[in-house]
C-alpha cells in the first residue's frame, strides 16, 4: 500500500501519465467553451418571453435573421469590415514583420515586444485613446480646424473610422503571427535562390511567402475572427448609425432582453468564423510550410 | 549589381518607414491619454496647464475604488486557473509522446479562435440556464481563464519548448515521487515561464470588458465602470484618462520588465537570438 502512487505510475505508462495530466484542462476548455457554445445553439430554436427563456422549439430566430433586411445589413456591413480590416492589416504587416525578423538584429524582441504590448491595456481604454486622437472632435480634427483647415471627412462617425479603430484593436496580432513565423524560417533559403539567379521578388513569391504562409493565415484569422464580432468600436467611432453584427447582437443581452434572437445571432457569428477558418486552414499545407512538429 | 544594392536599400527604407508608422498609430493614442490626463483642458489642451486634478478625482472615487479591487481579484483567479491548466497541458505536450497530443492542442488553442463577445454572451446563458449559476465573481473568472488559458499556454509551450525532461526522468529513477520531482526539479526552472504566462493571463482579465460584462451579474471592474463613462463622452471624465495613463503605464512597465529578463537570458519565452 505503501507504493500506491509509484505503482499507480508504473501501471498508467506515459499514454496515462500524459492524458492524466493534459485532459483536466482540456476538459475545462469543453465544458466552459464548448457547453456554452451548444446551449446558445439549443437556446437560438426557443423563444423569449419577459427575461425568460422558453423551451418551445421553432425557427423563428433564424427567419428572422435571414429575411429581415436590416440583419443581413448588419451581417454583411460586419463580414466585409473584417475582411478589408484583416486584408489591411495583412498587407501592412507583412513587410513590417519582415523588416524586424531580417534587419532587427539584436533588437528584434525589443521591436516585437513594442508592437505586441498596447494590445494587452484592453479594449475600452484603447478605443478612449483612438477617439481622442481621431473621432470627430479628436485632436487631428481640432488642430486641422485650429489652423484653419477643413477637418478630415472620411473619419468622422463613419465605416472607414470603425475599420481603422478595430485596425487599431487587433492589428498586433497579425504583426506577431507573421513575425513568429519569419523567426523559424530559414533566410539562407533565398542566398540559394539567388546563387541559382532567381530575382528577389520572384524569391519571395516562391519561398518566403508559401513557407510563411501558415503564420499568414493564423494571423489573418486572430484578425478576422474578433474584428467580425466587435461591437464596441463602431458605436464609437463609427456613429449612431454604424451598428454592426456585433453590437446589435448585445443588444439582444442588454436592453431588449431576446435572448433567443441573440443566441441566434452568435450561432450565425460562429458559423461564419468557423466556415472562415476551415476554409483558410484547407488552404495550408503543413508540409510545405516547413513545419516539423519539433516545436519552434 | 548596384541597381540591385540600391533596390535593397529603399526596400529596407520604406519597410522601416512603415514600421515608423505603425508605432506612431500604436502609440499616439496612449501619448494623447497620458498627455491629457496631466492637462486641465481635456479638449484642446494647448497651450500646456498640467494638473493632477484627474489623478485626485479617480484616487477619492469610491467606485473606482471598489472596481479596481474587483478587476484585481478577477484577473487573480483568472490568472491561477490558467496557469494551473497552461502548466500542466505544456509539461504533457512536450514531455510524452502520445497520439492524442494533436487534439490536446488544438483544444487548449480553440478559445483563441472564438471572439470575446460570444464567451460572455454563450457563458452568460450556459451558467444561467444550465448550471443555474448567478452572474458573479466565480463565473466571470472562469468565462475569463477559458481565453487566458489558451495565451498561457502558448508562452508555457514556447518557453519550455527546450526544456530536457530527462532531468525529471532521473530524479524519478533516484526514487522521487512525481509532486516532488516537481517541486524540486522542475519548478525552479520553469518558474519565468509559468510567472510569464500568470502575468499575461493576469493582464487580460484584468482588462477585458466582453467577457467580464455579461458574467458578472452588477459586480463593477474597471473596464465596465470605464466603458459607463466613455458613453457618456471622453470630455465627461477626466478620471478615465488618469485610469488609462496607469493601465497602460503598468502594462508598459510588465513588458519591460519581461524583456529585461529575456535581454539578460534569465527566460527566453521561447525567443531566439
Amino acid at each position: 500500500m505503501a507504493y500506491g502512487p509509484s505503482t499507480l505510475r508504473r501501471r498508467l505508462g506515459p499514454e496515462g501519465r500524459f492524458l492524466l495530466m493534459a485532459v483536466p484542462g482540456a476538459l475545462f476548455i469543453v465544458v466552459f467553451l464548448l457547453g456554452p457554445i451548444v446551449s446558445i445553439i439549443v437556446f437560438s430554436f426557443w423563444r423569449t418571453e419577459v427575461f425568460n427563456l422558453i423551451p418551445d422549439w421553432n425557427i423563428d430566430n433564424y427567419v428572422i435573421l435571414f429575411t429581415e433586411s436590416t440583419y443581413i445589413e448588419f451581417l454583411k456591413r460586419s463580414f466585409v469590415t473584417a475582411v478589408l480590416v484583416s486584408l489591411a492589416c495583412l498587407i501592412y504587416s507583412w513587410p513590417v514583420a519582415y523588416f524586424i525578423a531580417k534587419h532587427g538584429d539584436r533588437y528584434r524582441l525589443l521591436l516585437v515586444l513594442a508592437l505586441a504590448a498596447p494590445f494587452f491595456t484592453g479594449i475600452i481604454l484603447r478605443i478612449a485613446g483612438i477617439q481622442g486622437v481621431m473621432g470627430p472632435v479628436g485632436i487631428v480634427n481640432l488642430a486641422l480646424m485650429n489652423f484653419g483647415m477643413q477637418p478630415i471627412e472620411f473619419i468622422m462617425y463613419t465605416q472607414t473610422a470603425t475599420g481603422i479603430g478595430i485596425a487599431y484593436l487587433f492589428v498586433p496580432f497579425m504583426v506577431t503571427a507573421i513575425y513568429l513565423s519569419l523567426l523559424n524560417f530559414d533566410f539562407e533559403l533565398l542566398e540559394v535562390a539567388k546563387i541559382n539567379g532567381a530575382r528577389p521578388w520572384r524569391a519571395f513569391i516562391e519561398i518566403t511567402w508559401p513557407l510563411n504562409w501558415i503564420g499568414t493565415v493564423i494571423g489573418l484569422v486572430l484578425v478576422f475572427v474578433p474584428s467580425m464580432a466587435e461591437s464596441i468600436t463602431p458605436r464609437f467611432l463609427g456613429g449612431p448609425n454604424a451598428a454592426s453584427f456585433g453590437s446589435v447582437l448585445s443588444l439582444q443581452f442588454g436592453e431588449t432582453g431576446t435572448w433567443a434572437l441573440g443566441s441566434a445571432m452568435g450561432v450565425v457569428l460562429f458559423a461564419v468564423s468557423s466556415i472562415v477558418i476551415f476554409a483558410m486552414w484547407r488552404t495550408v499545407n503543413l508540409q510545405r510550410s516547413g513545419f516539423t512538429g519539433k516545436g519552434s | 549589381m548596384a541597381a540591385a544594392g540600391a533596390g535593397h536599400v529603399a526596400t529596407k527604407g520604406v519597410a522601416s518607414l512603415l514600421l515608423g508608422g505603425l508605432y506612431l498609430f500604436l502609440y499616439a493614442p496612449i501619448a494623447y491619454v497620458i498627455y491629457i490626463s496631466v492637462n486641465k483642458d481635456l479638449i484642446w489642451p494647448f497651450p500646456p496647464q498640467f494638473t493632477l486634478e484627474a489623478y485626485e478625482l479617480l484616487a477619492n472615487s469610491s467606485t473606482y475604488k471598489d472596481a479596481l479591487w474587483n478587476s484585481v481579484l478577477l484577473g487573480l483567479g483568472s490568472a491561477i486557473i490558467c496557469t494551473f491548466f497552461a502548466t500542466m497541458g505544456s509539461i504533457s505536450i512536450l514531455k510524452y509522446r502520445s497520439r492524442w497530443r494533436g487534439l490536446i492542442a488544438i483544444v487548449y488553442l480553440a478559445p483563441l479562435f472564438i471572439a470575446d463577445l460570444l464567451v460572455g454572451i454563450s457563458s452568460l446563458l450556459f451558467n444561467r440556464q444550465v448550471l443555474d449559476l448567478p452572474g458573479n465573481m466565480g463565473s466571470a473568472m472562469i468565462a475569463n481563464a477559458v481565453h487566458g488559458t489558451s495565451f498561457a499556454f502558448l508562452i508555457m509551450l514556447a518557453q519550455l519548448a527546450r526544456y530536457d525532461w530527462r532531468l525529471d526522468d532521473a530524479a524519478m529513477v533516484f526514487g522521487a515521487r512525481p509532486l516532488r520531482c516537481f517541486w524540486e526539479v522542475t519548478l525552479p526552472i520553469i518558474w519565468p515561464a509559468m510567472l510569464g504566462a500568470f502575468i499575461i493571463s493576469f493582464i487580460l482579465a484584468f482588462n477585458n470588458l466582453e467577457i467580464s460584462f455579461y458574467n458578472l451579474g452588477a459586480i463593477p471592474t474597471l473596464p465596465t465602470i470605464a466603458w459607463g463613462s466613455l458613453r457618456f463622452g471622453l470630455s465627461q471624465s477626466p478620471e478615465l484618462f488618469a485610469l488609462a495613463a496607469l493601465v497602460n503605464g503598468a502594462v508598459l512597465l510588465a513588458f519591460t520588465v519581461m524583456y529585461l529578463l529575456m535581454r539578460y537570458r534569465i527566460v527566453s519565452f521561447g525567443h531566439r537570438d
